[in-house]
């Protein structure tokens, strides 16, 4: 039984090649990404999204460009392998699908409002609030992985827990969301821009 | 049993006059069953960007459609970003709600969708009656207790759905490259309801 324990043990810790954080330095990787948050004015990106449904072959891929401008403008825009923009600005949803454009006013719908916070916030890994999320830290090779778990009950039903990978810097590089089945979105950020000049002409749709 | 008559009587009437109508030939069956190919590889993940429009509302996101085994099909919706909208299965004549969104979680719009989508991934189904139509061969038949003629030129190019002699639902396949459509339409003609599909993968 012992033999077959450590057995587990071992698969258990190959497997997952990260080992949990110990408070101290779980204390300093949120300090670092909070103050990295703060100074980030606007950001740029690429971004290759996989989207991995359990009973496909393969993750659907999609790629494009993510722009934010602080304190809460976020562009994404998809251009591989079809057109696509979505723009959250002033509390309405601005959408340019291959040339053809429509908006969605969320002011009144809670439910998006929560939901663009937390995108905005994901994008800059600022999610430390222990009142919406189950927090856990982990160390995975050089960089830092935390899971969010999300308390709300109503957008639980949709995404049961974030996963940010964050490099030496503080920067997200990786963006999980799992739903309830296990399904996920993937994100990956590449080229990062960050506190550049970026023109008004981009949020614009 | 005398409205059982009547309504057998008004269905003959009805099924009868759209063939008549459209000089539909009533031709020797040639086959017993009539085929739909476009989601028959299960190797394959067939991926399409849809475009759905009820009642002068826009959706867009991404439509995928599945075939884990014989007669078994999945079919997920979600949006540009990820999120699911819908998620079903059609094994045999069963039907599933995996998943659905509260807002489209009417039984009303779920219902539709149940028979959009049998008819789209329903592989063999049998031929009542055959017809021909200038170089098209039109096939009968019968789906979840619906009237529908298929179309067929060299390929499957169009089904309707056809009650009281007059289109229901259209579905047009188009860009057929092998097996494979590259273009999906399903027109509604009693409701406003309109789905694209365009595949990307």
């Amino acid at each position: 039984m012992p033999k077959l324990f450590y057995i587990l043990f071992f698969i258990a810790t190959a497997v997952n090649a990260q080992t949990k954080m110990g408070s101290t330095e779980a204390a300093k990787l949120k300090a670092k990404v909070k103050a990295h948050a703060a100074s980030v004015k606007t950001l740029l990106s690429d971004f290759a999204q996989y989207k991995h449904l359990d009973f496909l072959s393969n993750d659907i891929v999609t790629t494009g460009k993510l722009a934010f401008k602080s304190p809460n403008t976020v562009k994404w825009e998809y251009t591989t392998p079809f057109k696509y923009a979505v723009l959250f600005k002033n509390e309405t949803l601005f959408i340019n699908d291959e040339g053809k454009k429509s908006n969605v006013d969320i002011g009144s719908n809670e439910m998006f409002k929560q939901l663009n916070t937390l995108i905005i916030n994901s994008i800059k890994g600022d999610m430390f609030n222990e009142n919406e999320f189950d927090i856990s830290y982990f160390k995975k090779e050089t960089n830092s992985e935390v899971y969010f778990s999300v308390k709300h009950e109503k957008i639980s039903k949709y995404i049961k827990v974030f996963h940010i990978i964050f490099n030496k810097e503080g920067h997200v590089v990786e963006l999980k969301m799992i739903e309830p089945s296990e399904d996920y979105t993937r994100i990956i950020f590449s080229n990062r821009s960050i506190n550049i000049p970026l023109s008004d002409a981009i949020f614009t749709q | 049993m005398r409205y059982l008559l009547s309504s057998f009587c008004l269905l003959f009437i009805a099924c009868g006059s759209y063939s008549k109508k459209h000089d539909f030939q009533i031709v020797k069956s040639l086959n017993s069953r009539i085929r739909n190919s476009y989601f028959s590889d299960e190797s394959k993940d067939y991926v399409y960007k849809a475009n759905i429009t009820v009642y002068d509302n826009d959706f867009s996101g991404i439509f995928i459609v599945k075939k884990i085994g014989e007669a078994n099909h999945r079919i997920v919706f979600t949006t540009e970003m990820g999120n699911k909208v819908f998620d079903f299965s059609f094994i045999d004549d069963t039907f599933k709600v995996n998943n659905i969104i509260e807002d489209m979680n009417k039984a009303l719009l779920i219902n539709i969708l149940k028979k959009d989508f049998t008819v789209l991934v329903k592989e063999k189904t049998t031929v009542i009656k055959s017809y021909s139509l200038q170089d098209t061969l039109v096939y009968e038949t019968v789906i979840l207790n619906k009237k529908y003629f298929y179309f067929k030129t060299q390929q499957l190019n169009k089904i309707l759905r056809v009650a009281s002699g007059k289109e229901k639902v259209t579905f047009l396949f188009s860009e057929i490259n092998d097996t494979i459509a590259h273009q999906i339409n399903i027109r509604h003609s009693n409701i406003k309801l309109n789905i694209n599909l365009k595949l990307i993968n």
